[in-house]
C-alpha cells in the first residue's frame, strides 16, 4: 500500500438517496486500496481546516468514489462540489484485511459504505440493512447482483436492523460478521449476538480525526488493551475487543 | 539549493523549520522528506504510561483545531526502547519533548534521554490535570523546573511556555535564567466548544487547547515580546501556514519554528513552505535566510 498526498478532480457529484456520491478522477488510488482502507478528504484552503475520514464506496482504473453524508459545516461544504472542482485526498490509510468469500455484513444508514465496498472482495452472503426510511436504502439492488441476500428494515416501517437481526439471528451462525453503524447499533448488535457470534464478528469504528496518520492522537477508540488509534490501528476491530462508549 | 540554514543557540539548523510535538508520528514519513527538515519534536514522554483524554479529544474551529488529547503516551521505558532508535533514524535534527507531574519527574525523564539535539520541556500543556500549564503560569516553578532538568543533562534544553499569562517575557526570563538554551512560545490556547445537542462542554475536561491560523497573531504577539525583553532563542510557535507566516515570526525575532496542526490540513505543508521561503530569497535578491531582517 503507498499512501500519497494529492489534489484530485472531482468527476461527479450526484445524489444517491439521502447521500452524495462524490467521484475522484485518478488511476491509481484504486490499485493501491484494499479491504478496510480509508481516506482523508479535504476542501482546499485553510477553511474547513481539517480533512475528514471516508470509506471508499468503489473505484476503477480511473476513478473511485466517496459517500457523503451532511452532518456539519465541512460535509456540507463538501456535498456542494462540482466537476472540476479540486480537493485534497490522503490516502490510502488503515489497516486492510482479507474478508471471506462470504459472510454476513450489517449496514446502518450510511454505514452501507465500507460495507459495500468490502463486498467488491466477496463472492454473497447476507446483507442485513436499516435506515431511516425506504427511500435512503441504497444499493440494494447491487448487493443482489453480487449474489447477497438482502434484508432490510427502516424506522418508517417501524424497525430497526437489530430488530431484523433478532429475527434472524440463525443466519448469523458459524459466518464472519462485518459491522458498520452508529456506536449505539453497533452496542446494540454486541447484546444480541451469542458469544460465538462475537467472536466471528468485526466492526468498523468511526471517531472524529484530525490527520489520518497517527500523528494527533485524537482518534482514540477503547478497548480491552486500552485506548488504541482507529486512524492506523483501524478502522476494523473485533467487536469482542473494542468497547463502544 | 540555497542556503536556509539558522543557528538556534549552540545549534545549526539546516533551515527554521521543525515538525512540532503532537502532531505527527512515523506514518508520516511516507508523506514528508524529512530530512529536508530543520527538526523535529517527537510527542511528549512521561515517566509512566499515560493513557490520555476519553474521547472526542479534537474538533474544528474556524481556522483552527481544538483537542484534548491529554498527552497519550507509553512511557519512558518504551520510549527508550521501541521510539528512540526510530527516532535516531530520521536524518534531521531529533528533539525529545518530556512531561513530568512534579520536579523529580522531569529530571528522570531528562537524566535517560541522550544522543539527541536536544529536549523541549513541556510545562505548558492545558489538557492535563496535574502538572501542564500551571508549571508554566509561574515563573518561580519554571525556573526551578529547567535547573533540575539542565542540572540532568548535558543536552541543550528549549522551554515551551504557556501563552495563558499576561507576561510571557517573565516566564521566558525564568527559563533563561534556569539554563534554558532556547524557549518555544508558545503552547495552545485554552479555549471551549460546546456540543449544543448535549448542551454541554465537548470536551469532558471541559476545555481544550486550541491551535492553526487563529492564534496565529497571538502567538506571534509573544514572540515579539519575548524578544524584546530577554536575550534568548526563541521557536516561535502557533498557526503557520505558509511561508509567509514563517517570515513573520522570524522578522518578529524567532530563530527557528515550529509547524503543528498544518499538517493535518496539508501534509505536505513543510516541503512547500520550504520551497516558497526559497523562492522569496532568491526573489529578493539575498544570499541566503540570515539576510531575513535586512532593511
Amino acid at each position: 500500500m503507498e499512501t500519497t498526498f494529492r489534489i484530485l478532480p472531482v468527476l461527479e457529484n450526484k445524489k444517491l438517496g439521502p447521500y452524495h456520491k462524490i467521484t475522484l478522477k485518478d488511476a491509481q488510488m484504486y490499485n493501491h486500496a484494499e479491504c478496510g482502507n480509508f481516506i482523508m478528504i479535504g476542501l482546499q484552503g485553510l477553511d474547513p481546516y481539517l480533512p475528514r475520514p471516508f470509506s471508499f464506496l468503489e473505484g476503477n482504473k480511473e476513478s473511485f468514489s466517496i459517500l457523503v453524508k451532511m452532518k456539519g459545516r465541512g460535509t456540507e461544504l463538501l456535498s456542494k462540489v462540482k466537476k472540476g472542482d479540486k480537493l485534497k485526498v490522503l490516502g490510502p490509510l488503515g489497516k486492510a484485511f482479507c474478508p471471506p468469500e462470504k459472510g454476513v455484513l450489517i449496514a446502518g444508514g450510511i454505514g452501507i459504505a465500507p460495507v459495500y465496498y468490502q463486498s467488491g472482495w466477496m463472492k454473497g452472503g447476507i446483507l442485513f440493512y436499516g435506515a431511516k426510511s425506504r427511500k435512503d436504502l441504497i444499493l440494494t439492488r447491487e448487493f443482489k447482483e453480487k449474489g447477497f441476500k438482502v434484508r432490510t428494515i427502516t424506522e418508517e416501517d417501524g424497525g430497526l436492523v437489530t430488530d431484523l437481526l433478532k429475527k434472524h439471528t440463525d443466519e448469523l451462525n458459524g459466518k464472519q460478521i462485518f459491522i458498520c453503524g452508529t456506536n449505539e447499533m453497533i452496542r446494540n448488535i454486541k447484546r444480541i449476538l451469542n458469544i460465538e457470534q462475537i467472536d466471528k464478528a468485526y466492526a468498523y469504528v468511526e471517531k472524529r480525526m484530525g490527520c489520518g496518520l497517527g500523528g494527533c492522537k485524537s482518534c482514540a477508540v477503547k478497548t480491552v488493551e486500552g485506548y488504541k488509534l482507529v486512524c492506523t490501528e483501524g478502522p476494523i476491530f473485533p467487536l469482542k475487543e473494542v468497547k463502544i462508549a | 539549493m540555497l542556503d536556509l540554514s539558522v543557528k538556534l543557540g549552540p545549534l545549526e539548523l539546516k533551515n527554521p523549520i521543525i515538525l512540532a510535538s503532537g502532531v505527527w508520528d512515523f506514518p508520516y514519513t511516507k508523506i514528508i522528506d524529512f530530512k529536508r527538515l530543520g527538526g523535529v519534536v517527537c510527542k511528549g514522554v512521561s515517566l509512566k504510561p499515560k493513557e490520555g483524554n476519553p474521547p472526542p479529544r479534537i474538533t474544528e474551529t474556524p481556522c483552527g483545531v481544538i483537542n484534548s488529547i491529554g498527552l497519550e503516551n507509553k512511557g519512558l521505558e518504551y520510549f527508550e526502547r521501541e521510539i528512540l532508535p526510530e527516532l535516531k533514524k530520521l536524518r534531521t535534527h531529533i528533539f525529545v519533548n518530556i512531561f513530568g507531574e512534579s520536579v523529580e519527574e522531569f529530571k528522570k525523564v531528562a537524566s535517560k534521554i541522550k544522543e539527541v539535539a536536544g529536549l523541549e520541556v513541556n510545562i505548558s500543556c492545558p489538557n492535563v490535570s496535574r502538572g501542564g500549564d500551571k508549571f508554566a503560569r509561574d515563573p518561580k516553578i519554571v525556573f526551578s523546573i529547567t535547573k533540575a532538568v539542565c542540572e540532568e543533562t548535558e543536552l541543550p534544553v528549549i522551554v515551551k511556555l504557556t501563552p495563558s499569562i499576561e507576561n510571557i517575557e517573565e516566564t521566558a526570563q525564568a527559563a533563561k535564567e534556569g539554563g534554558a538554551m532556547a524557549v518555544t512560545a508558545s503552547n495552545t490556547f485554552p479555549g471551549l466548544v460546546i456540543d449544543i445537542e448535549r448542551k454541554k462542554p465537548l470536551f469532558k475536561r471541559i476545555t481544550g487547547g486550541l491551535s492553526g491560523p487563529a492564534i496565529k497573531p497571538l502567538a506571534l504577539y509573544n514572540v515579539y515580546k519575548i524578544k524584546n525583553a530577554v536575550d534568548i532563542p526563541i521557536i516561535g510557535s502557533g498557526g503557520i501556514a505558509d511561508y509567509r507566516d514563517v517570515l513573520e515570526y522570524l522578522i518578529a525575532g524567532a530563530a527557528a519554528v515550529q509547524l503543528g496542526s498544518i499538517i493535518f490540513n496539508n501534509p505536505l505543508a513543510p516541503i512547500e513552505i520550504l520551497d516558497n521561503l526559497e523562492c522569496w530569497i532568491r526573489e529578493k535578491g539575498y544570499e541566503n535566510l540570515k539576510e531575513v531582517n535586512k532593511k
